[in-house]
């Protein structure tokens, strides 16, 4: 579903965000991203939505090589890929259905479509009471799953979450992770970045571990720390 | 066609929503347009004065009584006669004594001491159209050639081509001023565009985030200035076209000048000042997008291969 090919991302001034980084991610996986700040786990999840360009290497995103992506295709690779960020990213204008149903708008989705997609989607996060509300009149864990509503209206074949409970306390982030899990288990392919080791030890899903924009360990049913043998 | 629907009423949203951003961008629109706009106006007061005044008599030849001073009867008729054989005269015609009376007691009524004169003072007059303005020198010179029966010749002709040519002048600056002002009104439109655009930098983020296309996103903000552009352009036609009429209405009856321009000047021009507005609007609009979705996109800053 995803393949990284010996991807290096240099960014100005000469700071090596990736390394010759090369993955596999299967279709129906869930996989996080861990290490400690400014390992590279965001700029992968940058790269492979394309809000930042390779400095070498490929990257395949269901199939199509984006890397060579023209700019005007930028969108449609976007709007195959669901996307989860720590600071929500809503619309503060917009209330919760709107900000849910812009998705689809952007899609030129019909209304008859929209709405009922939309009722379905908030009440597989727990919002369906909310609809009518505003982000500013939610907590932060409302609000992310508003933002992971969004990013699922659409049922993308990919979704890709940066930090997603970086902002939460530990029982909204699990809330939250049972979520992705719900949706992952659709057949939605996840791919997540995190420094929260209680998550991923919990989950006990495939773990790539930077450092440095290097790999340092790739394990399945992995957890945050390496285990000492 | 709901997809057209949905960005209309994104772009009247946000039209609410940044009401003070929106309003100056009417403001400058209704500014740099009302001062191009009034400008033509002015031009055209004075093109249709211009041409009011040619169409009268330009050169006035007052003579000498008849059967006195060695001028014999017969003589006026006689200069009549050869001076519309001219091929500079359109036309001409005499205005006798008791004419001249009649003019002068209409021109001064009212000035009691001014009518209280020996009417046969007043000279006999041969009143000459022209067929071109620029031709007055060459007639008043033939008439002066005449010094036997012509008093004295007097011309309105200088002034009607001073005029012409300050007319000419102003068209220039009019022209000039409309593409000055025409293109301040874009460049204000595009930086208002641009701050509104700085003010919702996370909204387009967040556009640009869930897969809507650069042009999905302009097309609000395109007709948001559209709009903007023919709101300030449609007030500042309205605006012009109530002080020329209101100023036409006040100066009725003042015959020298006229300030009435007609009504198809105004809805020509009108519609036409409209759609520059409209346009300055777009491509205001264009411009202020332009740079702020190149930077969004995101792709532009991949370093050289070997920087590792």
């Amino acid at each position: 579903m995803i393949r990284l090919e010996h991807v290096t991302k240099v960014y100005e001034g000469g700071s090596v965000a990736a390394r010759d980084i090369s993955l596999d991610i299967q279709k129906g996986e869930f996989v996080f991203l861990v290490g400690p700040s400014g390992s590279g786990k965001s700029t992968l999840i940058r790269l492979m939505l394309r809000d930042e360009g390779v400095t070498r290497g490929k990257i395949w995103v269901a199939g199509k090589d984006i890397t060579t992506l023209p700019k005007w295709k930028i969108p449609y690779l976007r709007r195959s890929v669901g996307t989860v960020f720590q600071d929500y990213k809503l619309l503060p204008n917009k209330t919760v259905a709107e900000n849910v149903s812009f998705a689809l708008e952007v899609l030129g989705r019909p209304r008859s479509v929209i709405g009922p997609q939309v009722e379905q989607v908030l009440d597989l996060v727990g919002l369906a009471d909310m609809a009518g509300r505003y982000p500013r009149q939610l907590s932060g864990g409302e609000q992310q799953r508003v933002s992971v509503a969004r990013a699922f209206v659409n049922r993308p074949p990919i979704m890709l979450a940066d930090e997603p409970t970086g902002n939460l306390d530990p029982k909204t982030s699990v809330g939250i992770m049972k979520l992705l899990d719900r949706i992952n288990r659709t057949g939605t392919t996840i791919v997540m970045a995190t420094h929260d080791f209680a998550i991923v030890d919990a989950m006990q899903r495939r773990v790539v571990a930077l450092e440095k924009g290097v790999v340092t360990r790739d394990e399945h049913s992995g957890r945050y720390e390496q285990e000492q043998t | 066609m709901s997809r057209f629907f949905f960005l209309l009423r994104e772009a009247f949203v946000n039209l609410k929503r940044n009401f003070l951003v929106v309003a100056g961008a009417v403001l400058a629109v209704f500014i740099s347009l009302s001062l191009a706009f009034g400008a033509l106006v002015v031009n055209e007061i004075l093109r249709i004065n211009t041409l009011a005044w040619q169409e009268g008599v330009h050169v006035i030849a007052f003579l000498r009584d008849e059967g006195s001073g060695g001028v014999p009867p017969g003589a006026h008729q006689a200069l009549l006669d050869e001076v519309q054989t001219w091929e500079e005269v359109n036309g001409a015609f005499y205005v006798d004594k008791a004419q001249a009376w009649v003019e002068y007691q209409e021109i001064f009524a009212g000035q009691e001491e001014l009518l209280e004169i020996d009417p046969t003072i007043l000279p006999a007059s041969i009143r000459i159209e022209l067929v071109a303005i620029e031709l007055h020198q060459s007639v008043k010179f033939k008439l002066e050639q005449q010094q036997q029966v012509v008093l004295n010749v007097s011309t309105a002709a200088e002034q009607i081509e001073q005029l012409q040519n300050l007319s000419n002048v102003l068209n220039v600056l009019g022209i000039g001023m409309a593409v000055v002002l025409g293109v301040s009104a874009v460049v204000l439109i595009a930086n208002t565009i641009r701050l509104a655009i700085y003010a919702r930098r996370d909204e387009v983020e967040i556009m640009k985030l869930v897969g809507a296309s650069n042009w999905y996103i302009r097309i609000p903000f395109l007709l948001e200035g559209l709009i903007e552009g023919v709101v300030g352009a449609a007030l500042a036609v309205f605006t012009v076209w109530l002080g020329a009429t209101r100023l036409a209405r006040a100066s009725e009856g003042f015959a020298l000048f006229r300030l009435d321009v007609s009504n198809q000047f105004f809805l020509r021009w009108g519609l036409l000042f409209i759609i520059f507005g409209a346009a300055a609007g777009v491509i205001g609009s264009l411009l202020g997008l332009s740079r702020y979705l190149r930077e969004a996109d995101g792709t532009g800053e991949e370093i050289p291969t070997g920087a590792a």
